[in-house]
């Protein structure tokens, strides 16, 4: 009885996909154990089977000595579980939220407020607004809080920090750890590096099948070619020196009522440049990139983009820029040939250069075998790819990306940044957000916007020596750490 | 606070939340009452009347006269033909037509008269021109303003239970009937099912909470907001419509009752066949509320339906509720007369809760 | 630019599971088991005789009864609370009750008082139940000649020769087919795409208001074409009813309640969040406007302050206009006035929905 978790053989197959192959391994009491791998590999069913909601084909599980199929309440008593797409109630105030959660798992917000205090003070002056009225970071941070209020023998949790800024990250992580002190064992899944670092073990799962289990170095090293592929090196012609602007903004201004979102910024973006957008969850990227796109009236300020005035000329903006979002993006119930077809026919493309350009997209991405698969059928990475694709298929001025590569694994996002470089070689200025600080040492100019404003802007090796730091992790935690608000 | 009552508040928030949802929830019976009860009528009134004429004889003025100083009929044109007078009914600006036949052959027989009548609408038609030959038939000597009979002379007829024929008599127990079915399933089952498509209903099943205490937690506000609802519809019936509550109370509210119970288990029964809203929702509406409406016997008699129409509407809760509420309310029999309906109810609320608990999902598929 | 999206909403509506199988089953199940349900028809009323003659007179009246389509003879009763006790327990529906002497009466010439007792919870059932009872109680009077006619007027029915009440319903039907092709499905689909946040995706793109708005409701219109056609074939094949009047006065009603319903559906849905707060606003309104129409029961039969409703009310337009085409074959001339306002109140609404969505806060 020395381990908290025993898998043996476990499989599971949806009708004719098999999402788990016999797979077996076990956690001792009081570990932090990692799951990773790519979109797709199974983490997500392994974690429901574990949690007693699925019951697996073949094999047995045990958590915390009972059976996952025999003794259905004895689990559900004792583990805590906080699903990928963990959702709170919109309408319910944040603090009523946490309550409800805590009566639910048999406590209270006092009891267990010790062990949400670091993430949970963030949100805490926002008590009395709905959830549904926070910005994405701010309802992951919530529902952290939310599964972390009691203190189960055994954590669940998949991917909990999909969409959150690097400081929370590593507060969150923090509170890991002193769980772990209390002797409660935590699975979780995570697609960051530096968060499998902080496992003791991590087990490498790939379609279905444990690949590997071992301490988190071992594996990173082993698997190198999917976790650390090599960084790219920007090649001497992404780095164009044009005066020419693309995008100009001065003094922006957008205000709700008497709160600031984004409190006066400026900045211009070179043509061909690619240009990171960064900062903490709140601090007014998305509505800053919205009053760009044309989607929001700016309450103050003037800008163009593409040469276009924002507040006025906002349906020419339009035609020249493209836009990928937070949000996936594409059609689900279109095919991949269908899916880029509409967006082409959309931008006005003649029907003919539509039909070449997509073949040389599909072989360029390869996917001629899944053209006419539905969207909603293809793993994640891939839909990213294709979304990308699709946002510069008419070879905009400008593209928006907005955290394009939220919870995708290192492979994939490597793949992806190659896509960007070469859309950025052909003359189209890229505009990023990312939570990824290895991506940001990717984008030839870097900006980070605290509270509204921007406190920093340069080429990465400028704000590194600027702020004396090592990386530009360390840059932003520096400067994400001056925060006076934490809101949306 | 108890787990059990924190989740009742909860989901009292969220109904309380949905300012629109709220609105049309406790809208929706008022105004259904008000247009059930004052508008919704197939009372004869207002039809309009041409005559047709080519001399104004005295009888043919009197009859004219007669017909509109009736409250029935307004008279709007006088024209020269049959023809025109076709005419105008077809356009819509006239309902019925007089057309004097012929000189009558001696004096002192009646006038004899041609009606013609827009027949589109058979049963309109069929009243119309009921009271317009009733009128018409009327001795010449008899005083003007007495309401004539439609139903001739050697018949004496007594219109049971409501004498005045308000509509609202028969709608109150129809539309009691539709919304607390539509309150309790479609607004429990949705409830139930978004959770699901959110991700929280994974949470909640992981928790220490007992699964099928969820689900009862769930119930409860929406059993509080029917019995609200059931409360408000009696209470305007009886003192806005001025429909009688003839039977007793206590009965009334006990079978419904069982019907609320009925709703809930059906509103549980989709929740676990659907897996998304926008199915609840047409399940809801596909099954529920058409069927009810249509074959319930809310609007539409049963016994005129095909005989397959018929055994359809013999398994619809609603028709037995709404039947049981039209003897309990309106004709105010003991319970005794309504065993039979609330037998096959409490039959059916018995199997429903049966099926639904034990179709009910502790895991994901 | 248009013809792409509108592509895309044609696949997407092939691909979902439910829309296709709904396209071709609603028009079936309206136009075939909807006029059967939407019956008002009175007939199959249960009669209890409580006959105090028995006489042949009273035994001829009872055979009356059993011999009518409109009635079925459900025996006699001793007495008239013996029948009462049938009525409350839903056996009976009307009871008619034969006086003493009743054959007497009628062979000297007077006219003895039947009782006529109708359950009237139903006051259309009761009232036209009664006054068929009471014409085939007035009838051997006439046949025999022994009293007053008591009827003097002949009876000429336009229009509706058999009385049919099918014919009177199934123009009518379609205005239900409009309200959900062109209102709730497209309603539905733009809510969705908001819920699903691929609607921003089509914010940042230069298409145009009047495009988007244009490619959800084309492929609408073209399925409410469709379906009103098979309706109109089904009607034609399964009950023999044709139009009366111009056909395409038919489809350019229809076309004109689909303006209507498409501008209301978008205005929900601009206003709306949530496909449950869509769905629940545009019932509530959908039902209002539907009884208020003079689908189920004559408008002029309402209280002034809701028959003034009528003149906003653009189903009651319809209704009024296709009725008059279909059954009584009105022509342009006769629902020029109507075809009018459905337009007017159509392009108000349109221009507000237009209006009311918004690419750029």
């Amino acid at each position: 009885m020395n381990d908290a978790i025993v898998v043996s053989h476990i499989s599971k197959s949806y009708g004719k996909v098999e999402a788990l192959r016999d797979v077996s391994f076990s956690v001792g009491r009081g570990e932090v154990f990692g799951l990773i791998g790519p979109d797709g590999a199974g983490k997500t069913s392994l974690f429901r089977i574990l949690c007693t909601l699925l019951l697996p084909d073949e094999g047995t599980a045990a958590v915390d000595g009972f059976d996952t199929m025999r003794q259905m309440r004895e689990i559900r008593r004792r583990v805590g579980y906080m699903p990928g797409r963990f959702s709170l109630y919109q309408d319910l105030t944040v603090r009523e939220n946490l309550a409800f959660f805590a009566t639910l798992f048999g406590t209270t917000v006092e009891e267990g407020y010790d062990s949400i205090r670091a993430i949970y003070s963030q949100i805490e002056r926002f008590a009395d607004r709905k959830a549904g009225a926070l910005s994405g970071g701010m309802k992951q941070k919530l529902a952290l809080s939310c599964a972390l209020v009691h203190q189960p023998s055994v954590l669940f949790l998949d991917e909990p920090t999909t969409g959150v800024d690097p400081v929370s990250r590593k507060e969150f992580w923090d509170m890991l750890e002193s769980l772990k002190e209390r002797g409660i064992t935590i699975v979780a899944a995570t697609p960051y590096l530096d968060e499998v670092r902080r496992c003791e073990r991590v087990a490498f799962l790939s379609e279905g099948k444990v690949q590997g289990i071992d301490a988190p170095d071992v594996i990173l090293s082993r698997f190198k070619d999917v976790f650390n592929p090599p960084a790219i090196v920007p090649s001497a012609a992404t780095q164009p020196q044009q005066a020419e602007l693309a995008i100009e903004v001065h003094h922006l201004v957008k205000a709700f009522g008497t709160f600031h979102a984004v409190d006066d910024i400026t900045f211009s973006v070179r043509k061909g440049e690619i240009f990171g957008f960064l900062g903490a969850n709140g601090a007014g990227k998305t509505t800053a990139m919205h009053m760009l796109t044309g989607l929001n009236q700016p309450t103050s300020g003037t800008g163009t983009v593409a040469g276009f005035d924002i507040r006025t000329q906002h349906e020419q903006i339009k035609r020249h820029i493209g836009y990928m979002s937070q949000r996936f993006s594409l059609y689900e119930d279109l095919s991949v040939r269908e899916n880029i077809r509409l967006f082409g026919g959309i931008y006005g493309m003649k029907p003919v250069e539509i039909k070449a350009k997509t073949e040389t997209l599909l072989q360029q991405l390869r996917f001629e075998d899944h053209a006419d698969d539905l969207v909603a059928s293809l793993p994640l990475g891939w839909k990213q790819k294709l979304a990308f694709s699709v946002s510069i298929f008419h070879d905009p001025a400008i593209v928006f990306l907005d955290e394009p590569t939220g919870g995708v694994d290192p492979a994939t996002r490597r793949q992806f940044w190659e896509l960007i470089y070469e859309a950025a070689g052909r003359g189209i200025t890229v505009f990023v957000t990312t939570h990824y600080m290895d991506e940001a040492e990717y984008c030839d100019r870097i900006s980070i916007m605290v509270d509204g404003k921007i406190s920093a802007m340069g080429t990465p090796d400028e704000l590194k020596r600027t702020y004396g730091k090592p990386d530009m992790d360390s840059v932003f935690t520096y400067l994400a750490r001056q925060a006076t608000r934490s809101s949306d | 606070m108890n787990p059990f009552w924190s989740f009742v508040g909860k989901e009292a928030r969220h109904i309380l939340r949905d300012r629109r949802t709220m609105l049309i929830l406790f809208g929706m019976p008022i105004v259904l009452m008000l247009l059930f009860g004052f508008a919704i009528t197939n009372d004869v009134r207002n039809v309009r009347t041409v005559i047709v004429t080519s001399q104004q004889d005295h009888l043919t003025q009197q009859a004219v006269e007669r017909l509109a100083a009736s409250e029935y009929f307004t008279l709007t044109a006088t024209v020269g033909t049959p023809q025109e007078a076709e005419r105008l009914i077809r356009s819509q600006q006239a309902d019925l037509s007089l057309i004097p036949a012929p000189s009558p052959k001696g004096e002192g027989s009646s006038r004899q008269w041609q009606i013609m009548v827009d027949g589109s609408d058979p049963n309109m038609a069929q009243q119309w021109t009921a009271y317009a030959q009733a009128i018409l038939s009327q001795p010449i000597s008899g005083k003007s303003h007495i309401h004539p009979s439609p139903f001739g002379e050697g018949v004496g007829v007594r219109l049971l239970y409501n004498p005045q024929m308000k509509s609202a008599y028969n709608f109150v127990p129809a539309i009691m009937g539709m919304l607390l079915m539509l309150i309790c399933a479609m607004m429990t089952s949705i409830s139930i099912v978004r959770e699901k498509e959110k991700g929280t209903m994974e949470v909640l099943l992981v928790s220490p909470v007992r699964p099928l205490m969820i689900i009862v937690a769930k119930a409860v506000p929406y059993l509080v907001l029917a019995f609200g609802i059931l409360v408000a519809i009696l209470l305007m019936a009886r003192f806005v419509l001025g429909v009688p509550l003839a039977g007793s109370l206590l009965w009334i509210v006990v079978v419904s009752l069982i019907y609320i119970l009925l709703a809930l288990s059906l509103g549980l029964l989709i929740s676990n066949i659907a897996d998304s809203q926008l199915m609840a929702l047409l399940l809801s509406a596909m099954v529920l509320l058409m069927p009810i409406v249509m074959l319930s016997g809310m609007l539409f008699p049963i016994e005129s339906m095909p005989q397959v129409l018929q055994w359809v509407s013999a398994v619809l809760p609603p028709r037995y509720y709404i039947e049981a509420m039209r003897k309990l309310m309106i004709m105010g029999v003991g319970i005794g007369d309504v065993l039979r309906e609330v037998c096959i109810l409490s039959g059916m609320t018995v199997l429903l809760l049966a099926v639904s608990l034990k179709t009910f999902k502790n895991r994901l598929e | 630019m248009l013809r792409y999206l509108i592509q895309k909403e044609f696949l997407q509506i092939r691909r979902n599971a439910f829309l296709p199988r709904l396209i071709i089953a609603f028009p079936i199940v309206i136009m075939c088991v909807m006029p059967w349900v939407m019956n008002m028809e009175v007939k199959n009323v249960r009669v209890c005789v409580v006959d105090n003659d028995r006489s042949t007179r009273s035994q001829q009246l009872v055979h009356d009864i059993e011999a009518s389509r409109y009635f079925r003879f459900n025996g006699l009763k001793p007495t008239y609370a013996a029948a009462l006790k049938e009525v409350e327990t839903s056996k009976a529906d009307v009871v008619l009750v034969v006086p003493q002497d009743y054959g007497r009466e009628l062979e000297l010439g007077r006219n003895p008082q039947v009782l006529i007792a109708a359950n009237a919870v139903n006051g259309t059932k009761g009232s036209i139940g009664s006054s068929y009872l009471a014409q085939i109680v007035n009838r051997p009077l006439t046949r025999d000649g022994l009293s007053v006619q008591p009827v003097n007027a002949g009876l000429l029915s336009l229009y509706n020769p058999h009385q049919n009440y099918k014919l009177f319903m199934i123009p009518a039907l379609l205005a239900i087919v409009m309200m959900l092709m062109t209102g709730f499905l497209p309603t539905l689909n733009i809510v969705g795409e908001k819920e699903a946040g691929t609607i921003e995706q089509i914010n940042v793109t230069p298409v145009s208001k009047w495009a988007f708005i244009l490619a959800k409701l084309i492929p609408y219109w073209l399925i409410a074409l469709f379906v009103i056609t098979v309706s109109l074939l089904l009607a034609w094949g399964v009950y023999g009813i044709t139009c009366a009047g111009p056909v395409w006065l038919v489809y350019a009603l229809a076309m004109l309640l689909a303006l209507f319903f498409s501008a209301f559906g978008l205005i929900v849905s601009n206003y709306s969040d949530t496909m449950q707060q869509a769905i629940f606003v545009m019932w509530f309104f959908v039902v209002c406007l539907m009884l208020l129409s003079g689908l189920f029961t004559p408008t002029r039969s309402m209280p002034h302050w809701a028959y003034l409703t009528t003149y906003l009310n653009p189903m009651s337009y319809f209704i009024d206009a296709v009725r008059t085409v279909f059954i009584r074959g009105g022509g342009l001339h006769e629902v020029l006035r109507q075809l009018l306002a459905l337009g007017g109140i159509g392009l108000i609404m349109a221009t507000w929905a237009v209006k009311s969505y918004k690419k750029n806060h």
